[in-house]
């Protein structure tokens, strides 16, 4: 495995080089408003001249990278009725996606929302989209208070789930090939300088230093049981809902809630059908014409919690989050995903 | 799943994606009460028109173009005709606009989505079928493949009721299983006042049949009248058939209604001896893409349309009571 290294001031350069094939999707700050802190969300940069990224960057991006292959709003095929009826048109394919700066949690949630895009039927908007990109991992240095990935089998510090990853060892970063598509990448890409022994060791350090940087846990042990045993108990989750504003935050910036709405629009002859990102904090989520399953907020905040800690690990074996702490830091209520789980480990002893 | 069982799901795809729908004409509409109406349709591609199969118990999206799409069962038996059946009450946005279309009409279909009533289970059986409401549609399509296999089945019964006289659906059926003296079928309803003016005494003398289906429809009052012999109840589905007392005895009870039927049919059957096993149902919920993608379908770890919508009671048993 080769490991090689670029100058920080070259990233500019090697993008380029790369957006030849590739949009490129950079972390960048954008704007100025509360929710705005450094990397607020990946962007194309076509023409990218290197100035409005912060190359010092190293805290994670508010808004996850779901968005690049679960778009918000998405035009699934046009519709046309002409004399001989109706007549469906497919949208084009869009150009392959290179994300750039991806952290290892957020690699982890895409892994996890392939379950679910693959899970019998294979979903023709997100997998080629999933398949194409390439990921570049950018090992996480700064981790937040609220992140506790290393509960859920993550690592800040390195990434099975790049392409390639990028360790920040001061003027440079070190590239490491992690994928088969890394390295064909990498055996194309220009300008790359062999890592010295001295830089693999700063790397090595860095990573495990970063390990240690989360200090936020949970105990995800017997925990899909206990919440099994807990579903009913209306008490706990009226006491865990009762500060949600049910504003859907939460889900919208978690990298691996997926639920969504298929929506028509039309104008006169022709029209549209679009998959729209939908949240199950709001009650119309699942209301139907006669009634309504989870018409409660308590309702709809078990829901929530359930579907990552017990259904999914259900269904797929694995718990769906990667403690990337964004419903944590990015709520306007503090509502506390790990207090809540704190709560289900603490309560009845069935599965001591 | 295995790989022909997924290949099996792919078999009836629209230019191989999962999202596109098929486009289907409509080529009769039966009014079964003032706002259910049973759609025949077919599909326009003569090729996928040979090909598709079904089970019962399956459903599909339906779409109007411009409106939305809206799953359903298919209501009609894959034992029975050239086409295929799905009825539906006005009360939403994409019901009414499927309401508003007329013989001629082009829809939107994908599908068959989601498991079957499980037929190899089903066969040696005695089986009991509780209905509700439009909840026949989904019984309907079984009950006809039962008869068409009629020596592979025990006895037959069905207990069926609606809100009044007026909200019987499926009155042809009703009537051709009534004829049918291997099935054995009783009909009840809330109360027999009507929302419409209702021809009570003529229920009650029980004088006269259920009115053939071309003549009922657009017939008005005169349609609120039941089978000559066969009484027309009166009384909730499950005091009814509490009433019935069918034998668990190799049997199955086939329930599909409104969710409060359902809950409180399943603790009578248990009182008749039936286990939870033996007591199957199938479910509706805001199933928006129908393949497990959507995310809101689901009871507990359940998804409707990806493990169901036909389930055995024992299946759903623990989350029913808060979620359903």
């Amino acid at each position: 495995m080769g490991i090689k290294k670029i100058a920080k001031k070259d990233i500019g350069n090697l993008l380029h080089q790369w957006g030849k094939d590739y949009t490129i999707l950079v972390p960048s700050t954008e704007g100025d408003t509360a929710l705005t802190v450094h990397g607020s969300r990946f962007t194309v940069h076509g023409l990218w001249d290197g100035s409005d990224v912060n190359l010092d960057w190293h805290r994670n991006t508010v808004k996850p990278p779901k968005s690049n292959f679960l778009p918000p709003m998405e035009e699934m095929f046009r519709f046309q009725k002409g004399k001989e009826g109706h007549s469906i048109e497919l949208p084009q394919e869009e150009r392959r996606q290179l994300i750039f700066g991806i952290r290892p949690c957020d690699a982890r949630s895409l892994r996890l929302l392939d379950m679910i895009f693959t899970d019998v039927y294979q979903d023709p908007y997100y997998l080629p989209k999933r398949n194409s990109a390439v990921l570049v991992g950018l090992v996480c240095l700064r981790p937040y208070d609220s992140c506790f990935c290393t509960s859920l089998g993550i690592s800040p510090g390195g990434s099975d789930d790049v392409d390639l990853l990028l360790t920040d060892i001061g003027d440079e970063f070190l590239i490491e090939e992690i994928s088969d598509k890394g390295k064909r990448l990498m055996e194309l890409t220009a300008g790359l300088e062999d890592a010295t022994e001295d830089d693999i060791t700063k790397a090595s350090e860095a990573k495990e230093k970063a390990y240690g940087k989360v200090t936020r846990k949970i105990d995800t042990q017997h925990l899909k049981d206990k919440l099994l045993s807990s579903f009913e108990d209306e008490t706990y989750w009226e006491k865990v809902a009762a500060k949600c504003i049910g504003c859907g935050i939460c889900t919208f910036l978690c990298p691996t809630c997926y639920c969504f709405d298929i929506t028509d629009e039309k104008v006169k002859k022709q029209g549209a059908r679009f998959r729209c990102w939908d949240s199950c904090a709001f009650s119309l989520y699942t209301k139907m014409p006669m009634e309504n399953p989870r018409e409660e907020k308590w309702q709809r905040v078990r829901q929530k919690v359930c579907h990552k800690f017990e259904f999914y690990p259900m269904s797929f074996d694995v718990i769906a989050c990667t403690g990337c702490g964004r419903c944590i830091r990015l709520c306007p209520v503090n509502w506390d995903i790990c207090q809540t789980l704190e709560g289900i480990r603490d309560r009845g002893g069935d599965h001591q | 799943m295995t790989a022909s069982d997924i290949s099996d799901k792919h078999r009836f795809l629209a230019q191989g994606n999962v999202y596109l729908p098929h486009i289907m004409i409509i080529e009769k509409i039966i009014e079964e009460t003032p706002g259910v109406k049973t759609f025949h349709f077919n599909f326009k591609d003569e090729q996928i028109r040979d090909e598709f199969t079904f089970e019962s118990g399956q459903f599909g999206e339906y779409s109007v173009f411009g409106v939305g799409e809206a799953p359903f069962c298919i209501s009609s038996s894959p034992t029975r005709g050239d086409h295929l059946e799905f009825t539906l009450q006005r009360v939403g946005k994409v019901t009414n606009a499927l309401h508003r279309l007329g013989v001629g009409a082009e829809i939107g279909f994908r599908g068959p989505y989601g498991n079957s009533f499980p037929i190899d289970l089903l066969q040696g059986k005695n089986l009991i079928f509780v209905g509700g409401g439009i909840g026949l549609a989904p019984l309907r399509s079984l009950i006809w493949n039962v008869l068409d296999n009629r020596d592979k089945y025990g006895d037959v019964q069905i207990i069926y009721g609606a809100r009044s006289p007026a909200d019987l659906c499926f009155r042809y059926d009703l009537d051709a299983w009534g004829d049918d003296k291997t099935v054995d079928v009783i009909t009840t309803v809330d109360r027999q006042e009507s929302r419409v003016q209702s021809p009570v005494s003529r229920v009650e003398a029980g004088n006269s049949r259920l009115q053939s289906q071309e003549s009922r429809v657009g017939a008005g009052d005169s349609r609120l009248q039941t089978a000559d012999s066969r009484l027309l109840r009166e009384g909730f589905v499950p005091q009814v058939l509490e009433q019935v007392a069918p034998s668990a005895e190799n049997a199955m009870a086939i329930v599909c209604g409104p969710p409060i039927m359902i809950r409180f049919t399943f603790p009578v059957l248990g009182k008749l001896g039936f286990t939870p096993e033996q007591m199957i149902t199938t479910l509706e919920k805001r199933m928006k893409c129908g393949i497990g993608k959507c995310g809101r379908c689901n009871i507990g770890d359940i998804y409707v349309c990806r493990d169901g919508p036909v389930f055995t009671y024992a299946q759903i048993k623990r989350f029913i009571s808060s979620e359903h």
